[in-house]
C-alpha cells in the first residue's frame, strides 16, 4: 500500500470483513446446539406474536378507513377547512426551521454505507416475513406492496454494499438520506393509490386513486420546503465563517418565541382597534424601550455595578408591589405593564453581569428593545378579538394540541426547573427551604390531580375580572408539574460539577451569576440530557391527560371521537394503532436525537 | 524587623509589601488549620511555601485570595484589606491570579475560550483584544497550536500550562501556585516550571507551594516552612537548604532530601 521506503509507515486500521449472511446465521444463531434450540424457541414465539399483532391490523373488522376519512380530525381536530392556508404556513415555517437548523449546525448522524445496507436489509427482511406470514384477511393489494417494497429494500441495499468501495468507510451525508427521504414522500404522494377520503356534508366519500390534491400539493411544497432550508442553512454558515454564529443564535431565538407566532396565526386574527393601539399601547410599548435604554445606559457601565444593584432591588421590590396590588385589588394597572415593570426589574439586576463597552450596551438596547416589542405585541394581540371563527371550544386539538402543550410545557418548565435546581443547591436556606418544598410536594401529587386542580380550581383563586382559558390552565398546570421533575434532572447534573470548577471560577473573579450560567451550568446540562430528553418524551406521551379534563387531543379522538361517528360505530382499534404509530415516531426520534447529541458533545471533550 | 520581615535583603525590604498577613488564624469546625500566620510578601519577591502534608499550605494560600475565609487576622493584599465587603473579594480576585494542582480548566469551552473567559466577563474585554492577548499568552507558556482544542484532548502538561495563562489573561499582580506540579507525570514536569521560571524572572510576585525542591533553591528569594498550621521558619535558600535553624526544618528537609 504505502512506500517501504517512507520512514514512519502509518497503517490503517485492517478491515474487518462482514461475514456473509450465512456465516453470520451459524456464528450468532447457531452455534451451539442449546443457541439453536433457543433460536428456534424464540423465533416461533416471535413469529406467533407477529402474526396476533398482523391479525389486529388487518383483520376484516379493523375499518382502515375510519383512520384514513379522519386524518384532519387525528392532526387539527375541528380546524375551519377555509383558514387551512394557517395551519399549512405554520407547518411550513416550523419545517423550514428544522431544515435551516440541522444545516446550520451540520447535523451529521455519520451513518456508513455499511450500517445503512444492514438496516436496509434487515427492514426488508422483515417487510418479506410479514408479506408471507400476514392472515388471509389482508388485502391482496396490500400484501404484493410489502413484498415489492421489501424485495426492492433488500435489492437495493445488497447492491449498494457491493458496488461501493469501502462501505464501512463511506458515510452517507445527511444531506442524501433528507434528499432521499423527501423523494419517497414526494413519490409516494404522487405515485402510491392511497385513496382519497374525507367528510362531504357529513357524509364520508372515497375515491380510488391518489391521495387529495389539497393534501398532495401542500405536502409536495413542504419537502421541497425542507431539503431547500437546510442547504440553504448549511451554505450560509459555511461562506459566513465567523458571522455564522448569528444565523445559528437567530434559529436559537426562533425555536423560543417562534412557535408562539405561530400559535397565534393558527388560532387568531386580531382586529386592532387602530386609534387605541396608537394612543395606548403603542406609547406604553415605547415608554418601556425608552426606560430600559436610559436605565442601560447609564447604570450598564461596570463602574456602576453597586448603583445598578440597588436600583434593581428597588425596581424589583416595585414589581413585586405592583403584583400584591392586583391581587388586592388596590390600584387598576394593565398586566402587560405589571410583566414588564418585572422584566425591566431584571434587566437592571442583571446589569452588573452583563454590562461592558460601549458596543455591548448599545448590543443590549437593542436585545431590549426587540423582546418589548415582541412582548407587547403578542399581548396586545391575544387581548384584541380575533375575527377568525373557530369553533370554539376547544378550538385547539388533535396532533397539534399534543405538540403545542408538549413543546410550551419543555420550554416553560426549563428556566423554573433551572432556577428551582439552583435554589435547591443554593446556600440560602430560605431558598432551598421553599424549592425543596415545592419539588417534593409536586411529586408526591399525581399529574392528573395537578391538571383538575388548574382547570377547577385555579379559576377560583384569581383576583376578579381576570379569567384563563382553560387550554392555559391545562398548560400551566402541566408546566408547574413538569418543572418539579426538571429540577430535579438538572440537579443531578449540577452535583456532578466538580468542585475545582467553582473555585477556578471564583479564582479568576466571575461573579456568582456569571460562575452560574458560563461554567457550571453548562456543564450540569450536558451532563442532564439523557434525563432531560427522557422527561420531554414522558412529558411528549402525557399529554394524553388532558383529555381527561376536557382537551380533545390524540388519544381521545382515537378512543371516543372516531368510534362515535355514525359510519366508523364502535372503530376504537384502528385509531388507537395509528396514533401508537405517532407516539412512537416521535418518541424514538427524539430519543436517537438525544443519542446523537451525546456523542457530539462528548467528541467535542475527549 | 519584625517576624513577617525575616531573611530580606536590604534591597527587598525597601520595595512595597504586596501581601502581608498578620496572626491569621482558620479553623475548619474545630480543627485549628491556621496558628496566627505572620507572613510579608514583596513586591516581584517569589516566595516558596513547604511543609509535611496536612500543615495548611494549600489553606494559607487559598485565604489570599478568599478561597477560604480567615476568621482571625488580617490579610492585606496590594493595600487592600480582605473583609466581608464583595466589591473587595472582586478586586483581589481578579488581580490574583491561581493554579491549581488539579489544574481545573473547565472542559466544555476550548483552550482559547479558557483563556478570554475572564478579560471578556470581567474585564469587559472586547472579544477580538481578548483574544489577541490569549493568542500571545498561549505562545508564552509555548502551545499556541492547541487554541481550538478543548482541555480533555490536551496531556497533563499543556493542560497546566493553559491554567497559567488563564490566570495571566486577566494581567494579574500576584500569582498563586498550588502544587501545580505534583498531578504531572515527571517528564511533564520541567515543562510547567520553566514556564513558571520565565514568569519569576519576568518580575511576578508568587507564592509557589510545591515540594520541587530544584525549583525552590534557583527561583525562590525567601522559602518558608510550615508545620501544623505554624509558621516554623523564613529563610534564603542559602541558609534554609545549608544551615537552617530550627530543629523541626531539619528533620523535614532529612526526609525529603
Ligand atoms: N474544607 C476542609 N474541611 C475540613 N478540614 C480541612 C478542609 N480543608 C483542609 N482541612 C484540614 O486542614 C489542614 C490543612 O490542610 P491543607 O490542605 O492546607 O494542607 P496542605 O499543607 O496543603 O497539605 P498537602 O500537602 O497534603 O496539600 C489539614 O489537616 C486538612 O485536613
Ligand atoms: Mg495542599
Amino acid at each position: 500500500m504505502s512506500d517501504a521506503s517512507v520512514g514512519v509507515q502509518r497503517t490503517v486500521a485492517p478491515e474487518v470483513a462482514l461475514p456473509s449472511p450465512g456465516r453470520w446465521i451459524r456464528d450468532n444463531l447457531f452455534s451451539s446446539i442449546t443457541n439453536s434450540v433457543q433460536t428456534v424457541v424464540f423465533t416461533v414465539i416471535l413469529l406467533g406474536l407477529l402474526r396476533w399483532a398482523l391479525g389486529l391490523v388487518f383483520a376484516e373488522d379493523t375499518d382502515w378507513t375510519a383512520v384514513a376519512t379522519n386524518m384532519r380530525l387525528l392532526f387539527t381536530y375541528n380546524y375551519p377547512t377555509a383558514q387551512y392556508g394557517r395551519i399549512w404556513v405554520a407547518t411550513g415555517t416550523v419545517l423550514a426551521a428544522v431544515g435551516a437548523s440541522c444545516g446550520a449546525w451540520n447535523i451529521n448522524p455519520g451513518m456508513t454505507v455499511r450500517r445503512l445496507s444492514v438496516s436496509g436489509t434487515g427492514t426488508g427482511a422483515f417487510l418479506l416475513v410479514i408479506g408471507v406470514i400476514t392472515p388471509a384477511s389482508t388485502p391482496s393489494s396490500i400484501r404484493t406492496w410489502i413484498v415489492i417494497i421489501g424485495t426492492a429494500l433488500v435489492l437495493i441495499s445488497l447492491t449498494a454494499l457491493r458496488i461501493v468501495d469501502k462501505p464501512h468507510r463511506r458515510s452517507v451525508s445527511f444531506a442524501s438520506l433528507l434528499v432521499t427521504f423527501g423523494v419517497a414522500v414526494v413519490a409516494f404522494l404522487w405515485l402510491f393509490p392511497f385513496g382519497n377520503y374525507g367528510f362531504t356534508q357529513g357524509a364520508v366519500y372515497a375515491e380510488p386513486g391518489l391521495v387529495a390534491e389539497s393534501t398532495r400539493v401542500p405536502w409536495t411544497v413542504l419537502m421541497a420546503i425542507v431539503v431547500s432550508a437546510f442547504f440553504l442553512g448549511r451554505e450560509t454558515v459555511r461562506r459566513l465563517g465567523e458571522a455564522g454564529g448569528l444565523i445559528r443564535r437567530s434559529l436559537t431565538v426562533f425555536w423560543v418565541v417562534g412557535p408562539l407566532f405561530l400559535v397565534f396565526l393558527v388560532l387568531r386574527d386580531p382586529a386592532f382597534d387602530m386609534g387605541y393601539v396608537l394612543r395606548v399601547d403603542i406609547p406604553i410599548a415605547a415608554g418601556f424601550v425608552l426606560a430600559g435604554a436610559v436605565l442601560i445606559s447609564l447604570l450598564g457601565q461596570p463602574a456602576r455595578a453597586e448603583l445598578a444593584r440597588i436600583v434593581g432591588a428597588v425596581l424589583a421590590a416595585g414589581a413585586v408591589f405592583n403584583w400584591m396590588a392586583g391581587f388586592m385589588g388596590w390600584y387598576p394597572m394593565l398586566q402587560k405593564v405589571r410583566i414588564s415593570f418585572a422584566l425591566l426589574a431584571l434587566l437592571v439586576l442583571l446589569l452588573p453581569t452583563l454590562a461592558g463597552e460601549r458596543a455591548a450596551r448599545l448590543r443590549l438596547m437593542g436585545l431590549w428593545a426587540v423582546a418589548m416589542v415582541i412582548f407587547h405585541w403578542l399581548i396586545t394581540g391575544m387581548n384584541t378579538p380575533s375575527t377568525l371563527e373557530i369553533a370554539a371550544p376547544p378550538f385547539l386539538g388533535g396532533f397539534v394540541l399534543t405538540v403545542t402543550i408538549a413543546y410550551y410545557v419543555m420550554l416553560a418548565s426549563f428556566p423554573v426547573g433551572v432556577l428551582l435546581a439552583l435554589a435547591r443547591t443554593s446556600k440560602l436556606p430560605i431558598f432551598r427551604v421553599l424549592a425543596t418544598g415545592y419539588i417534593e410536594v409536586i411529586r408526591g401529587v399525581p399529574l392528573i390531580t395537578v391538571l383538575f386542580f388548574f382547570s377547577i380550581m385555579l379559576p377560583l383563586f384569581l383576583p376578579r375580572g381576570m379569567g384563563i382559558s382553560d387550554l392555559a390552565a391545562v398548560f400551566a398546570g402541566y408546566a408547574v408539574f413538569s418543572a418539579a421533575y426538571m429540577a430535579e434532572n438538572i440537579r443531578g447534573g449540577l452535583q456532578s460539577v466538580r468542585h475545582g470548577q467553582f473555585e477556578a471560577a471564583d479564582a479568576l473573579g466571575l461573579t456568582t451569576v456569571q460562575r452560574t450560567g458560563l461554567i457550571v451550568l453548562p456543564q450540569a446540562l450536558r451532563v442532564s440530557i439523557p434525563n432531560l430528553v427522557g422527561q420531554a418524551i414522558a412529558t411528549f406521551k402525557e399529554t394524553s391527560l388532558i383529555a381527561i379534563v376536557g382537551g380533545f387531543d390524540l388519544l381521545r379522538i382515537a378512543n371516543a371521537t372516531i368510534p362515535n361517528q355514525p359510519d366508523f360505530l364502535g372503530q376504537k382499534r384502528p385509531g388507537l394503532l395509528f396514533i401508537s404509530l405517532i407516539y412512537f415516531v416521535f418518541a424514538y426520534s427524539m430519543s436517537r436525537a438525544s443519542q446523537n447529541l451525546e456523542t457530539r458533545l462528548g467528541s467535542a471533550r475527549a | 524587623m519584625s517576624i513577617a520581615d525575616r531573611a530580606l535583603t536590604s534591597e527587598m525590604a525597601s520595595r512595597p509589601d504586596m501581601i502581608q498577613c498578620r496572626g491569621v488564624k482558620k479553623w475548619f469546625g474545630d480543627f485549628q488549620a491556621l496558628c496566627g500566620v505572620d507572613l510579608t510578601v514583596k513586591e516581584r519577591e517569589v516566595m516558596v511555601v513547604l511543609g509535611p502534608s496536612g500543615s495548611g499550605k494549600s489553606t494559607l494560600i487559598r485565604c489570599i485570595n478568599r478561597l477560604e475565609v480567615h476568621q482571625e487576622g488580617q490579610i492585606v493584599v496590594d493595600g487592600v484589606e480582605l473583609t466581608n465587603d464583595l466589591r473587595n473579594i472582586e478586586k483581589i480576585r481578579s488581580e490574583v491570579g491561581m493554579v491549581f494542582q488539579l489544574f481545573n480548566l473547565f472542559p466544555h469551552l476550548s483552550v482559547l475560550d479558557n483563556v478570554t473567559l475572564a478579560p471578556i466577563w470581567v474585564r469587559k474585554q472586547p472579544k477580538a483584544q481578548a483574544e489577541i492577548r490569549a493568542m500571545e499568552l498561549l505562545e508564552r507558556v509555548g502551545i499556541p497550536e492547541q487554541a481550538a482544542k478543548f482541555p480533555g484532548q490536551l496531556s497533563g502538561g499543556q493542560q497546566q500550562r493553559v491554567a497559567i495563562a488563564r490566570s495571566l489573561a486577566m494581567n494579574p499582580k500576584i500569582m498563586l501556585f498550588d502544587e501545580p506540579t505534583s498531578a504531572l507525570d515527571p517528564e511533564m514536569i520541567s515543562e510547567v516550571l520553566d514556564v513558571m521560571k520565565a514568569l519569576a524572572a519576568d518580575g511576578m510576585t508568587m507564592i509557589v507551594v510545591t515540594h520541587e525542591m530544584g525549583f525552590a533553591r534557583e527561583v525562590a528569594d525567601r522559602l518558608v516552612f510550615m508545620e501544623a498550621g505554624d509558621v516554623v521558619e523564613v529563610g534564603t535558600p542559602e541558609t534554609f537548604f545549608t544551615n537552617p535553624t530550627e530543629e523541626r526544618t531539619k528533620l523535614f528537609l532529612s526526609q525529603i532530601l
